[in-house]
């Protein structure tokens, strides 16, 4: 069985604070992968570790190590723009670039990372991009309008466009339906769905209803630790800790 | 990997240019004045004389000037900067508090030279016809006025140079006031006060602000040249009243700069004044700055 | 009774503080006044080009060499203060967690207060002296230290204010930290770091102190070299006005009217910049 990505005895501190205590985990190929629990339980944390986009922290410090194709990410000789560029990642709060247009927001990674070679292919590109993420429709019109003019949803949906116009292989999504309404977000969760079959997502969110109704398997994290992990119909149903079991039935924070 | 490596090498480089320059130019008055100090001692501080062919120099008369300068400007300046930053941030309607803070500001950016040349031939003739001389005439028995007014002196460099930091200043005060949380002003108002009354109350809250704003506008007369140069009179004399004609140590230097190369103790002593200066300067720059920082913490 | 009296005192502060405000930025529009009232006559297309009149006699004249020194000048300073200014702004944003960047933040700051003749001076040393003549690189040189605090301090800014999120979403690209900082970021801190560029640019254009050590203020010649004496607008003015000729005040209010309407230019064109952010 080949994996998206393994975590083993992964340890993060903020200066003295242990935030992620020897947690280690596997995430099988094109799943929904939730990672749930209660507010500062690290679980944005967890997520950045994973593309190491917590090197931009100065005061954060990683142990452990976390493997993509055998590879691990942490070790010495390792160009970290090709670890973030397996990934897409889709923030809590929408953030396109809001100078460029809605086109450049998508074509940026691409065109920087020299994935295209001509305007006719990097055009096709974003295209399907927009079209994955179920916004093609609503601005193939209005490319060149500023990303700042579309509405949370679909900025978060443009965001997602972004996110996949690098090809990436793991697609992490840091609670990315927190700050929309619940239409936007029942969107999203359609999308979802369909993007895991391309994709694997690995989704943080802090509302347990969510992660029971996209996820595949899930990990529940408490205080950096990882306390329970497993497929979704199980972990819901017969949770094996009693800490989860308080979670998932809406008893705790 | 390696291109972060180079980035941050690259950066670096910069960095370390800047502070390259502030060493160097520290350095460049200690070497270029020792001469002086080696000769004279700290006595070339308090000497009251400026004799190029005896090659003696002092620069009391100019150090006098620049404090008496910078005294008149602050005294002038801050009661002037603390009535336009409550004006803006207070008794101003709306919709024009954006249009002072940008006259304000402009007056910051505009060159000293055209201060000094409006200085020159407008402010020093009426301060002179309406300010000086009725105050010479009728209260010249006082020392401070006691001395016949010439349009170019200390006074009118004092004034020229309010003028000139009044709104950097306020500026600073400005944004202490409009910093100041809301639920305070509320809670003044509610115990009755008066308008004047809460004012004066939330200005002493922003006291460290008032202070770092007289601390730096201070620094920033001290080392004023250009405008100074040309209003103060460029005269090397100890002076006995605001009305005098003077020097202060920048001017100096500007003025006596073309001959110093003829002799050989007068380049020593002009960057040994500039040494002074910078130090005076940095001193109560630092106060400034320290009062700054008093402001951020607290708020 | 009380109270009235109290009321009283409040309206006489209040006004009293309203008169000092107003009388505080009386200057300003005095000075606009002043200069382009004296001055606006003297300008006109030759007045830009042409060489200086001699002190007496002969009417017309100009300060062309005067404006192509300052022009020289101003480029060369923005390139090269510009660049450091920059870089060490990008450097103090990003690192600010260093020594390094905490020192050199500080020493900026009390830089900026430095009084620029003694800039004068440090150059003159480095550059006058060596070369045993005034000549123009100096100039720029001490043009160029004068403005790298405010440009690295107000593009520190600029960079300080990009919401950490979009960092992220910038760098979760997988792209490399110069593009990242230098053609995403840069891009969405590009209204400051113009700012600082303007800001930069204005000082370059007005400071004077600078100059009077280090170029010497030649009106004969429009460019003889780097390394020749050069004049600029401000120190023309400063000599102008200080010399016993009245044809000579009168090219000096001229020239502050040159001035005046470049920095009054750039002023408003930066708070246009500042204003679209806002909107």
């Amino acid at each position: 069985m080949s994996w998206a990505i393994e975590v083993q005895n992964l340890n993060v501190w903020y200066g003295d604070k242990h935030i992620i205590k020897n947690v280690s985990f596997r995430v099988p190929k094109n799943v929904i992968f939730a990672i749930m629990g209660p507010s500062g339980c690290g679980k944005s944390t967890l997520l950045r570790a994973m593309n190491r986009l917590l090197d931009l922290n100065p005061h954060a410090r990683v142990e452990g190590q976390v493997k993509i194709n055998g590879i691990n990410i942490y070790g010495d000789n390792v160009d970290v723009t090709w670890v973030r560029r397996q990934f897409g990642m889709v923030f809590q709060i929408p953030n396109p670039f809001p100078h460029l247009s809605i086109y450049e927001n998508v074509a940026l990674g691409p065109k920087l990372n020299g994935l295209v070679k001509d305007k006719s292919q990097l055009d096709e590109l974003v295209k399907q991009a927009l079209q994955k993420a179920y916004l093609w429709d609503e601005v193939k019109n209005d490319l060149r309008k500023p990303a700042s003019m579309l509405s949370g949803g679909q900025q978060q949906r443009l965001c997602i466009a972004r996110a996949l116009a690098l090809k990436p292989r793991i697609i992490l999504m840091d609670e990315p339906t927190a700050n929309l309404d619940p239409v936007a977000s029942s969107k999203i969760e359609e999308l979802l769905l369909e993007l895991k079959e391309d994709y694997t997502i690995i989704i943080v969110t802090h509302n347990p209803q969510q992660a029971a109704r996209v996820s595949d398997y899930v990990a529940f994290l408490y205080m950096g630790e990882l306390i329970e992990i497993g497929e979704t119909s199980t972990v819901f149903t017969r949770p094996s800790n009693i800490l989860t079991e308080k979670y998932v039935l809406g008893r705790m924070g | 990997m390696d291109s972060e490596k180079i980035f941050l090498l690259f950066l670096i480089v910069f960095v370390s240019t800047s502070l390259l320059i502030v060493a160097g130019i520290v350095t460049s008055l200690i070497i270029n004045s020792y001469q002086i100090f080696l000769r004279d001692g700290l006595s070339f501080i308090f000497k009251n004389v400026w004799n190029p062919v005896k090659e003696d120099y002092g620069i009391l008369p100019a150090l006098l000037g620049t404090l008496i300068s910078s005294a008149i400007a602050i005294s002038i300046a801050m009661p002037l900067a603390i009535s336009l930053a409550i004006f803006s941030a207070e008794i101003a309607p709306t919709s024009i508090r954006g249009f002072i803070n940008s006259v304000s500001d402009l007056m910051a950016s505009l060159p000293s030279v055209i201060y000094g040349l409006w200085g020159l031939y407008v402010l020093a003739p009426i301060l002179n016809q309406y300010i000086m001389t009725p105050l010479y005439q009728y209260l010249g028995f006082i020392p401070l006025f006691s001395t016949k007014p010439i349009p170019t002196n200390l006074f009118t460099a004092g004034v020229l140079l309010a003028i000139m930091i009044t709104p950097f200043s306020s500026s600073i005060i400005r944004e202490a006031y409009n910093a100041i949380p809301h639920h305070l002003k509320e809670a003044a108002y509610s115990l009755g006060m008066t308008r004047w009354e809460v004012i004066r109350t939330l200005l002493g809250y922003i006291k460290s602000a008032i202070l770092a704003g007289a601390f730096l506008a201070l620094g920033r007369a001290m080392g004023e040249t250009v405008a100074v140069a040309m209003v103060v009179g460029n005269t090397f004399t100890l002076p006995r009243s605001l009305f005098d004609m003077g020097y202060t140590i920048s001017s100096l230097i500007a003025n006596q700069f073309p001959n110093a190369e003829a002799y050989s103790y007068m380049m020593p002593a002009l960057y040994g004044g500039a040494l002074v200066l910078f130090m005076v300067g940095l001193i109560i720059n630092l106060a400034g700055l320290y009062w700054i920082r008093r402001v951020m913490t607290r708020g | 009774m009380r109270l009235n009296k109290r009321k009283i005192i409040d309206r006489l502060m209040l006004g009293i503080i309203s008169v000092l405000a107003i009388a505080s930025a009386i200057p300003i529009f005095a000075i606009i006044v002043n200069v382009y009232s004296e001055g606006a006559r003297y300008v006109s297309l030759n007045f830009l080009i042409d060489l200086p009149p001699p002190p007496v006699g002969g009417g017309g004249g100009g300060i062309g060499p005067a404006l192509v020194g300052t022009l020289v000048l101003v480029a060369l300073a923005l390139a090269i203060g510009g660049s450091i200014g920059f870089f060490t702004g990008l450097y103090l944003s990003e690192f600010s967690h260093t020594r390094l960047a905490q020192y050199t933040q500080m020493f900026l700051q009390v830089m900026v207060e430095f009084p620029t003749i003694i800039v004068g001076l440090f150059a003159y040393m480095i550059l006058v002296a060596p070369l045993k003549r005034f000549n123009a690189l100096a100039g720029a040189i001490a043009l160029s230290i004068v403005i790298i605090p405010y440009i690295a301090l107000n593009v520190r800014e600029a960079y300080k204010s990009i919401p950490y999120t979009l960092k992220e979403a910038a760098f979760s690209l997988g792209v490399s930290a110069p593009i990242a900082y230098l053609r995403i970021l840069l891009s969405a801190a590009r209204r400051g770091v113009l700012t600082a560029l303007l800001i930069g640019l204005a000082k370059a254009a007005g400071e004077t102190a600078p100059l009077l050590l280090t170029i010497l203020g030649t009106t004969f010649t429009y460019f003889g070299g780097l390394d020749q004496p050069i004049n600029a607008i401000p120190l023309l003015i400063y000599n102008f006005a200080l010399s016993p000729y009245e044809r000579w005040h009168q090219v000096a209010w001229g020239a502050a009217a040159v001035l005046l309407t470049i920095i009054l230019v750039i002023f408003i064109f930066s708070r246009l910049i500042i204003k679209e952010v806002k909107v």
